[in-house]
């Protein structure tokens, strides 16, 4: 909370900083519809975007002299979309044991300049929650939030240590390595060490955990593990049978990362929704591509409309795209819904996003346009 | 509600208790909320006979009461078994199956949403004897083994004991030739240290060095646990025999498929086996005298007072392959037993009781007895019979499986 209060804190002053240096650099956005997921719909909206930031958003919105106005009545505008676990554009993980590797850090892999990162602005996404990836299970090391836009890494950043990464399987080596440490690092809260302070961060909470798990055994067993951590903002992403122990994680709060796609029930031909078991049964879930695939990213907004005609309720849905995965990735403070303070980060789309026939007309990165479709 | 004075009153009662339950945790009038009644059926104690038309009460995931003429708690969650067989969970002294996890630290990695937990409850295997690693090389004792149950979903309750048995292997020269002689050294630490104490000779007690790698040696020798080895043929069987001869250790024996050639010197050495009946062995025409498997080997095992577990030819729970040569047909390979002559009592006892016994958890399952834990499986049929389904299987007393409404066997039915 204290970081976040703080970058929050920063942004506004760094805005009321730079408005005198720079000229008058003010958007405006007319729309029929703004989906604004936190605070509903506003029908004929206007959103005033300075620097890169929404300063006003409603219906009934003075508009400066000076600002370029973008005109896109009959159209809706949504929320650039939050993917929360990715590796898009990052080579295979390196080979890896179950010791912890806390200090490795996703943003040293990056690397901006590749199609990939085009394409999947074109799919509506403005930002990704990258991990970093071993082989094995463990402690894989530092996330970082990105923006699929830049010609330098630094240009791409959001967060740059924003989340601490664990691979977990359900086995001794494991859990021994994650255990022991954690437990070595508990005491050591003023700790600068790049292999200690991201496991305090994580810790205390001040930064998310982000849990890749396997199966629901496997998740019973982590439940167990994290146990004497009370602190830890634990995120799972599982992506198979989960809902068996969808009760023990709706009571520990545990949001839960999730593939977008209709199931088959295990050894059977029944088809399962299972985001809408596990919001049924109470709990936070973000909605995530099939694979790193552009392919996956593209199918994407189709396999959640589907979702959302086999039951899922369409507003969950919506949040399962945007706030949630953000919030999940403590970026909700500026990412993640379209209101007063927060990135411009922004989609306009031909009608509602859940309909099938949707197309994205443009894609806006705090405040810049990015893709334009033809 | 108010249209429906029944529903109303049951709603009343409902609020009632509710508010009872919480105020009276403790209050000995809702103890009776917890026992569940298995009445009416044929109970096959394993133990003590077949109780016709006999009652079980289960309280605390134990088997409180059995017998005829028992009076049912008022409160009693009631499960009518009549027309049906009613017997203790099945047990398999030896099993692949995923549920057991991929480590050798078998606790740590335990899955009880594997499948094969799911298919060990419609089988009526309540019980399973798992083993990871093993011996390897020149090293001739290795791996790890427990026993776990199939508490679907349940990961707290699936481990019965770890460490039944010490795997060991004397199959190659080399591994013989170490456990003989890491036996030894810890029969004569043993000794010393037997010998010292006697004569309180503190001096000498702490002078005495332990030699190092001997300590599962020494758990042998003290009998704590049993050597649990692989031994097919005559010649291996009677190895181990002679091995037994010069230390008396507890030994188990997978595979013994021809153990019925040497029956009597695997009695005399009180060693306990796991057998195959329909497993098969050709004949060793380079040797005069008996050789290879037969039918009989389970019968003639117990003329001469062997105590045996079955287990089928492939001890895993698969959906495919040939049906009836896995997990999911235990009874039918005890039933090949009674084919090759076996009675029918030992052949249940061989895959309840004396399996339970032999991987060391006989004071908590394989039998119908007060105080033991109450996995209970309730057959359509004589556990025997080709088309005899298990209905009901529970485990600590609570309903793990239904036929009629698990997905594997509810479609099918039999018109006598």
């Amino acid at each position: 909370m204290g970081i976040i209060h703080k970058y929050v804190l920063l942004s506004i002053l760094l805005c009321g900083l730079s408005i005198p240096a720079i000229a008058e650099d003010v958007t405006v956005i007319k729309a029929d519809r703004v989906d604004t997921i936190t605070s509903g719909l506003i029908e004929n909206g206007i959103i005033v975007i300075k620097d890169g930031r929404i300063t006003a958003i409603g219906s009934d919105i003075e508009i400066p002299d000076t600002a370029d106005i973008i005109d896109v009545s009959n159209k809706t505008i949504f929320p650039g979309l939050v993917n929360p676990l990715s590796r898009i554009g990052l080579s295979s993980p390196p080979g890896g044991g179950s010791s912890s590797k806390a200090h490795l850090r996703v943003v040293d892999e990056l690397y901006p300049h590749q199609d990939i990162y085009k394409r999947v602005l074109r799919a509506g996404y403005t930002t990704f929650g990258l991990v970093p990836g071993i082989a094995g299970a463990g402690i894989a090391g530092q996330g970082a939030v990105i923006r699929p836009v830049g010609n330098k890494p630094g240009e791409m950043i959001v967060i740059e240590s924003g989340l601490l990464m664990i691979h977990f399987q359900a086995n001794d080596r494991t859990k021994k390595g994650i255990k022991s440490a954690l437990d070595s690092a508990k005491d050591k809260t003023t700790s600068t060490d790049p292999k200690v302070k991201p496991l305090v961060d994580a810790l205390q909470g001040n930064i998310p955990t982000l849990i890749t798990c396997g199966g629901p055994g496997d998740i019973l067993h982590l439940l167990k593990l994290l146990e004497p951590y009370k602190q830890m903002k634990v995120v799972l992403s599982a992506d198979s049978e989960q809902y068996r122990v969808a009760d023990k994680l709706a009571k520990k709060k545990i949001p839960v990362i999730l593939p977008a796609r209709i199931d088959f029930e295990p050894f059977t031909r029944n088809r399962i929704n299972v985001p809408k078991m596990l919001t049924d049964a109470g709990i936070k879930i973000a909605l995530g591509p099939k694979g790193d695939s552009i392919q996956a990213h593209e199918d994407f907004l189709r396999e959640v409309t589907e979702l959302v005609k086999f039951g899922l309720n369409k507003e969950i849905a919506k949040k399962a795209i945007t706030i949630n995965p953000a919030q999940m990735l403590a970026v909700d403070y500026r990412l993640g819904s379209l209101e007063v303070g927060k990135d411009a980060n922004l989609l306009v789309l031909s009608g509602d996003i859940l309909d099938a026939g949707t197309k994205i007309q443009m894609v806006m990165i705090e405040g810049k346009t990015v893709y334009k479709a033809p | 509600m108010g249209k429906n004075p029944q529903k109303s009153k049951a709603y009343t009662a409902h609020l009632v208790l509710m508010i009872l339950v919480t105020l009276c945790p403790a209050c000995p009038l809702f103890a009776d909320q917890d026992v569940t009644a298995i009445k009416g059926g044929d109970l096959y104690t394993i133990t003590s006979g077949i109780i016709k038309n006999g009652t079980i009460l289960i309280e605390d995931g134990k088997i409180s009461r059995i017998g005829q003429n028992i009076e049912i708690p008022k409160n009693a969650k009631v499960i009518n078994a009549a027309g049906k067989v009613v017997m203790p969970g099945l047990v398999t002294a030896t099993a692949e199956v995923g549920m057991a996890g991929s480590d050798n630290q078998i606790a740590e990695s335990l899955d009880p949403f594997h499948y094969s937990a799911s298919l060990a409850l419609a089988s009526g295997i309540t019980s399973i004897y798992v083993s990871r690693g093993g011996p390897s090389g020149s090293n001739p004792i290795g791996g790890t083994n427990a026993v776990i149950k199939p508490t679907y979903g349940d990961l707290e309750n699936m481990l019965v004991k770890e460490s039944v048995a010490q795997n060991a292997s004397l199959s190659s020269w080399m591994g013989k030739t170490n456990f003989l002689e890491n036996q030894r050294k810890a029969h004569a630490y043993l000794q010393k240290f037997d010998e010292y104490t006697r004569d309180k000779d503190q001096k000498k007690l702490q002078e005495l060095k332990k030699p190092s790698g001997i300590d599962e040696y020494i758990r042998l020798l003290k009998k704590e646990l049993p050597a649990r080895l692989r031994a097919t043929t005559a010649a291996e069987l009677l190895d181990i025999v002679e091995m037994i001869d010069e230390f008396d250790i507890r030994v188990i024996i997978d595979d013994a498929v021809e153990a019925w050639v040497v029956a009597e010197e695997i009695a005399k050495h009180d060693i306990h086996l796991v057998i195959t009946p329909r497993e098969k062995r050709r004949p060793n025409e380079y040797i005069s005298g008996s050789s290879g498997s037969t039918l009989e080997n389970a019968a003639i095992l117990k003329k001469a007072g062997v105590k045996f577990a079955i287990v089928p030819t492939s001890p895993s729970f698969a959906t495919w392959g040939i049906a009836g040569r896995d997990l999911m047909a235990l009874p039918m390979e005890a039933a090949f037993a009674v084919s090759g002559g076996l009675d029918e009592q030992t052949a249940l006892e061989s895959i309840t009781i004396n399996a339970a016994e032999i991987i060391g958890v006989a004071d908590r399952v394989g039998s119908l007895q007060v105080g033991k834990d109450a996995d209970i499986i309730i057959l359509d049929g004589h556990p025997f019979h080709h088309k005899t389904f298990v209905e009901l299987t529970l485990i600590n007393g609570k309903i793990l499986y239904e036929k009629s409404k698990s997905p594997y066997f509810s479609h099918i039915t039999h018109d006598n």
